[in-house]
């Protein structure tokens, strides 16, 4: 690709595949992750510790998804062009974070719906019988068991979700995103 | 300072992200998790109230690692327009990012075999690997400027802020 075609304006469809193609793998890694530690949390004793299966799952989703806007850019880099701007590669993070929250949601939603419609309540009952099982006080442990449940029981919808999940998503990508130009892409010398 | 508008709309994003993520006790909640602070957070951050730091007695809608992360990207980035005044070696940027990164896996993996960790601890090693990816991002904003000095007859390049 020579540098005249990388100064043409660049369309939403030319972020598209990078965006789509690298937010769907990261959604399908954390959804799979997820699934795994869920059911390690349904199925295993109550230890009374606070670093369950699930919480545990939070920490190798975060780590993975953050990555996701450094990649995004690197395959735009690959398969578009290697020039890029600031603007457009938190573009890139930004939206990769936001297909990653849509993509996980739904597949999510998909298999409560089909395959375990009881999987919020036996998670919400493992978490429950965790906490119950903490050495702390009762009133605080009261407190969390309250929390736990409004937060699970509480049925956020599929928009209720992605409301509350892209933002954060996507900032956290957006940095790496930036990250990912600075690393991948190739600066035009400026002149003044 | 380059990307002048890039800066402050970033600025103003990560200073959102970080009240939000001081969590409920900001609100007078007695919690974060079911708040709407810590539904924000639920996503990136695993919540542990023992491994979180508290605001009026409630825990934050991110442990303390996070938080310290959070706060390092946050100063670093007030200090960019600081930073790029004077011209830091690239591979500098490069090796402080590696380096506290390391130092996280390395705090993770050494956590209850070699020593315990605990939330001082972890919001330190967040503020370095924050405050690196701020320095680490921080030659976007800067103003390079190639001139040809004419009675040397060569090029060189100054910074302009």
């Amino acid at each position: 690709m020579n540098e005249e075609e990388n100064t043409q304006a660049l369309s939403f469809s030319d972020y598209l595949p990078s965006v789509g193609i690298v937010g769907v793998i990261f959604a399908l890694v954390s959804f799979v992750i997820g699934l795994f530690f869920g059911y390690q949390q349904i199925n295993s004793e109550p230890s009374g510790s606070f670093m369950s299966p699930m919480m545990f799952s939070g920490v190798v989703i975060c780590l993975v998804s953050a990555l996701a806007g450094l990649l995004a850019v690197w395959h735009f880099t690959r398969e578009v062009t290697p020039y890029m701007t600031l603007g457009q590669g938190a573009l890139i993070g930004f939206l990769t974070g936001a297909v990653i929250v849509l993509f996980s949601v739904v597949l999510s939603e998909l298999w409560i719906l089909i395959f375990d419609p009881d999987y919020t309540t036996k998670m919400m009952d493992a978490a429950i019988a965790n906490i119950e099982a903490m050495e702390m006080p009762e009133a605080n442990k009261q407190q969390m068991i309250d929390a736990v449940a409004d937060s699970m029981a509480g049925g956020q919808s599929i928009w209720q979700q992605i409301f509350w999940g892209v933002p954060i998503t996507g900032l956290i990508n957006l940095v790496t995103g930036l990250i990912g130009v600075k690393v991948f892409a190739e600066k035009k010398e400026e002149t003044f | 300072m380059k990307n002048a508008m890039s800066y402050w709309l970033l600025l103003g994003g990560l200073t959102i992200m970080l009240v939000l993520s001081l969590g409920g006790g900001l609100w007078g909640a007695e919690q974060s998790i079911g708040h709407w602070t810590g539904k924000l957070f639920e996503n990136v951050c695993h919540q542990d109230p023992l491994r979180s730091l508290t605001v009026n007695g409630t825990p934050m809608a991110v442990n303390s690692r996070c938080f310290g992360i959070f706060s390092g990207l946050w100063m670093g980035w007030l200090a960019i327009p600081i930073i790029i005044r004077f011209s830091l070696k690239k591979l500098w940027t490069n090796w402080f990012l590696l380096l506290a990164v390391m130092l996280q896996i390395i705090d993770y993996m050494g956590n209850h075999i070699l020593w315990e960790n605990n939330n001082a601890s972890r919001v330190v090693l967040g503020l370095l690997l924050g405050a690196a990816v701020a320095i680490f991002l921080s030659d976007f904003f800067q103003t390079k400027k190639i001139r040809v000095n004419h009675e040397r007859g060569r090029k060189y390049t100054s910074t302009l802020i």
